[in-house]
């Protein structure tokens, strides 16, 4: 059973990249614009991985988590947080919205696809 | 090719000298396992072979030594260390290269012993060091996305892992979310691993959870698994040079022993019940742990009691060679799979019946010179005693190249002797079965060695005694084969636990092929036996329920128990399979010793009382039926 | 000689202490199939597994359904020379007496209906008739009456 990814970025050439490494690797991904996009598109349908950016314009990563996390649909899935600067507070408040793990940008497809991996199996 | 002859020579003399000297050396390395100037020196005698091989046009000789340097020098560079695997298969290596200097077209492959080697020094190499890991997740971890199935995988690819869970802190069934994370984990890496990987498992848990990671001690600690199989390669093998330390211990010692482990595993399977009613995880975690030592226990002392069969062919040899002087006729005796482990008591019991069946064979089986020689047999006739594991069973054959059996002189003898009738259609099968009944006796002459009254009914009954079952085959002109059928252990088996009507019995688990349902046609009908459909073929099946005579009314999803034994198939129909269970074999006093279907009865975990069903009768009694439809087919 | 009495079937039975293991309130009996009715069941004692038998069915006598007072009773009996642990069915133990053997008289020839090679003789206890029985012998017709009769046999005949 392939797996279905949920990813959450503005940039259309993020979301590209996410696209085509998870494809090449056997998972489905569905794009999200923003945190709202997203919060729609996971109260919708459930999800085996979420990835989301920090800095989205009508809702950030850090809000989309938390609103997620309420979600019935939310229960055991994890949450990858992306973020341009590597600052442990930010990390931190990630995690306690509920994000499981998180990655630095910019990152590779080696990276990304490790992460994931080890994520969502 | 004369001209090379001599050099060649030569080298063959030289490399049997190195092989010797490499032998020497491994033995010593054996006793200084540690002992890096053997090793160099055995690595060195090696180089020579090999060079001096390529030299000399011993092409095999050098690929072949090539790769055991290789492998050699893993150990001199300090990758890989010496253990007692890596010696044995090394030796092995010195007589495969000793059978590719006589002659490299007939030796076997020789890749085999190279990837055993590789194995034995893999091995070597992971048994060294290691991590004790022992982790908690914060309890909301699951809900959170984290799963500890992957974590523990992660782990695993760091290296062979044992992985123990830690359930203290599991709250009963009632008080527990099951989202919640709650077990905690306790994992032995070996091998060389770098504690920077176990916490790089753990990266997105860094600060929320306890991690503790310790060296792992001793490379053989208490969680070691207990080896679930006899291992008659280290009690029965000719070690060369200094054998394994043996002691010996009187035999009731050995049988005190297998009672005390028996009454272990009954108390274990109590405590076992007790555990999983209770609810009580902690309990039950320990529960688990006893009864896997108790099994551990079982095995040791069980394959303590194990003696080759070897022990008891040197009897033969001489009782062949006896007969082969009083009857004139030249006769060669071979055995086979002399180092077959059976238990002790099982063995001595066997003897006799086998004296008889190779008299039998020597006697009636193996025709005189001359006759022989009248179907361009060759002068010299052959018995043959071979023994192996089959399954839970080990099969033990005589074989004679004489006449083979005549069905109709035993279909004449047995009519003349009541056993059967004029009218009976016996198939080839039922005939040579008649054989083994009571007073019956094909030798057409007494002679002084066999066909005196006691014969085969006596072997029947004693191999019955054991559980086993004797099987005879025979092809008229070329020869007969009896086969013995013995379980390989006589005190405890796993059982398959079985319900009928509240009632309670256990099927050996070795015995049972598959469990089915009995489908809905079957179902309805209570009554004469039949058969089932299973993947295309046939299996004749019996209602337990009316067989034992039972009233109650069935459940509505009865099972079948695909049972076989020597080959053939029976299904028995039970209400419910209850459990697999560690099945304490006790004899059936004399009082039920007469009755059929039941080998002996066990004691289940809440002290009631269990028959275990006899599975070679009841096939026995499908074999029946399917020969009865057979009749009414050819009837019709 | 001591013996310890027991009622079965409305009957007073002595069996000499030599061959009593103990007496015990009634276990869970795991009955087996086909075994006619003397000797139909097996419990666990003390983790050995002993046949349970019913002399009642071997002296043709009427069987109670059990009560408070029903007992089972191990006993070590010798069969052929080799002596086997069996368990009967007591409908109540009464105690231990003295016994003496002076006094033990044969069984008279009429007025009953027990198989007079089951009984070794006739003795008196409080003023009744207690029957003593020739255990070795009701055990051993039953081995003997089960070796032909137990094969295994389907529906069929």
């Amino acid at each position: 059973m392939t797996k279905t990814i949920l990813a959450v970025d503005d940039s259309p050439s993020v979301r590209q990249m996410v696209q085509m490494t998870l494809k090449g690797a056997g998972y489905t991904v569905v794009e999200a614009v923003d945190g709202e996009d997203a919060l729609d598109k996971a109260r919708r349908g459930r999800f085996d991985a979420v990835i989301t950016d920090q800095n989205m314009p009508k809702l950030d990563g850090i809000g989309f988590i938390r609103r997620f996390r309420e979600l019935p649909t939310a229960v055991g899935v994890p949450v990858v947080f992306l973020s341009t600067e590597s600052r442990d507070d930010l990390k931190a408040e990630a995690r306690a919205a509920g994000a499981t793990g998180w990655m630095t940008k910019p990152f590779d497809q080696t990276m990304l696809l490790n992460v994931v991996k080890k994520i969502a199996g | 090719m004369s001209a090379e002859a001599d050099p060649s020579a030569l080298f063959r003399q030289e490399a049997s000298e190195l092989v010797a000297s490499i032998e020497v050396g491994l033995l010593d390395l054996e006793k200084r396992e540690g002992d890096s100037e053997l090793i160099a020196s055995v690595f060195r005698d090696l180089h020579t072979v090999k060079g001096s091989g390529a030299m000399f046009g011993f092409t095999e000789v050098a690929a072949f030594v090539h790769e055991f340097e290789t492998a050699f020098d893993r150990l001199r560079r300090g990758e890989a260390a010496v253990n007692a695997d890596v010696i044995a298969v090394s030796l092995k290596a010195c007589d495969h290269i000793r059978g590719l200097l006589a002659d490299p077209a007939t030796a076997p492959a020789g890749k085999p012993i190279l990837d055993a080697l590789a194995g034995a020094m893999d091995s070597a190499a992971a048994s060294g060091a290691g991590l004790v890991v022992q982790v908690r997740l914060p309890a909301d971890a699951i809900r959170l996305g984290h799963h500890p199935r992957r974590l523990l995988d992660e782990l695993a690819a760091l290296g062979k892992t044992r992985i123990a869970a830690l359930p203290e802190a599991i709250p009963p069934l009632d008080d527990l979310d099951p989202t919640d994370c709650l077990t905690g984990w306790r994992v032995e890496i070996e091998g060389n691993v770098d504690p920077a990987d176990v916490e790089a498992v753990f990266v997105f848990l860094a600060d929320l959870i306890d991690l503790e990671i310790t060296p792992l001690g001793d490379p053989a600690p208490s969680m070691a698994e207990a080896p679930r199989e006899a291992t008659p390669a280290r009690t029965a093998a000719p070690a060369q040079g200094s054998g394994p330390d043996t002691m010996r211990v009187a035999t009731e010692r050995l049988d005190e022993l297998m009672d005390r482990v028996g009454e272990l595993v009954i108390a274990e399977a109590r405590l076992h019940s007790i555990a999983q009613t209770a609810g009580d995880s902690v309990l039950l975690v320990v529960a688990e742990d006893i009864q896997r030592l108790a099994e551990g226990l079982r095995d040791a002392t069980m394959s303590m009691r194990m003696v080759p069969i070897g022990s008891i062919t040197g009897r033969f040899r001489r009782l062949v060679r006896d007969l082969s002087t009083q009857l004139g006729r030249p006769i060669r005796f071979e055995t086979s799979g002399e180092d077959t482990e059976l238990d002790k008591t099982v063995i001595e019991l066997l003897a006799d019946p086998l004296v008889h069946i190779i008299r039998n064979a020597a006697d009636h089986g193996l025709e005189s010179p001359q006759e022989r020689q009248a179907v361009c047999k060759p002068e010299t006739g052959t018995i043959e005693l071979d023994a192996e594991y089959s399954g839970a069973e080990v099969l033990i054959r005589v074989r004679d190249d004489g006449r083979g059996l005549d069905p109709a002189k035993i279909r004449r003898r047995a009519i003349d002797r009541g056993l059967t009738t004029e009218d009976a259609q016996l198939s080839e099968a039922e005939l040579f079965r008649l054989v083994l009944e009571p007073g019956f006796s094909t030798a057409e002459r007494v002679t002084d060695l066999s066909g005196r009254g006691v014969g085969m009914d006596v072997v029947r009954r004693t191999v019955e005694d054991l559980r086993g079952q004797i099987e005879i085959a025979s092809e008229p002109g070329h020869g007969s084969t009896i086969t013995l059928r013995l379980p390989l252990t006589l005190a405890i088996i796993d059982g398959l636990l079985i319900e009928i009507g509240g009632e309670y019995y256990s099927i050996p688990l070795a015995a049972v092929e598959e469990c089915v349902e009995l489908p809905a046609p079957h179902a309805a009908a209570s009554g004469a036996s039949s058969f089932l459909n299973i993947r295309g073929s046939l299996v004749p099946f019996v209602r337990l329920r009316d067989l034992f005579a039972v009233t109650a009314p069935p459940s509505d999803f009865q099972k079948v128990v695909v049972v076989t034994s020597g080959g053939s198939r029976i299904g028995l129909v039970v209400d419910r399979i209850v459990a697999n269970n560690q099945t304490v074999i006790k004899q059936l006093s004399r009082l039920h010793a007469a009755l059929k279907g039941f080998s002996g009865a066990t004691i289940l975990g809440d002290g009631t009382v269990a028959l275990i069903l006899d599975v070679p009768q009841l096939v026995a009694l499908g074999r029946t039926i399917e020969d009865r439809s057979a009749r009414l087919e050819r009837a019709a | 000689m001591n013996v310890v009495t027991m009622r079965l079937g409305g009957e007073i039975m002595a069996i000499p202490t030599d061959c009593l293991r103990e007496i015990l309130e009634p276990v869970p009996v795991t009955r087996v199939p086909r075994a006619g009715a003397f000797s139909n069941s097996l419990i666990n004692v003390r983790g050995a597994v002993v046949p349970l038998a019913d002399l009642r069915v071997a002296f043709a006598m009427g069987i109670e359904p059990a009560t408070m007072d029903t007992r089972m009773v191990v006993l070590d009996v010798p069969i052929g020379g080799e002596s086997i642990t069996v368990a009967i069915i007591a409908d109540k133990v009464h105690d231990v007496s003295h016994f003496d053997p002076a006094g033990i008289e044969d069984l008279p020839a009429v007025g009953h209906a027990w198989p007079p090679d089951f009984i070794r003789g006739i003795g008196k206890w409080q003023n009744d008739f207690v029957i003593l029985p020739d255990l070795e012998t009701v055990f051993s017709q039953a081995v003997q009456n089960h070796a032909p009769a137990a094969s295994l046999s389907d529906k069929e005949t």
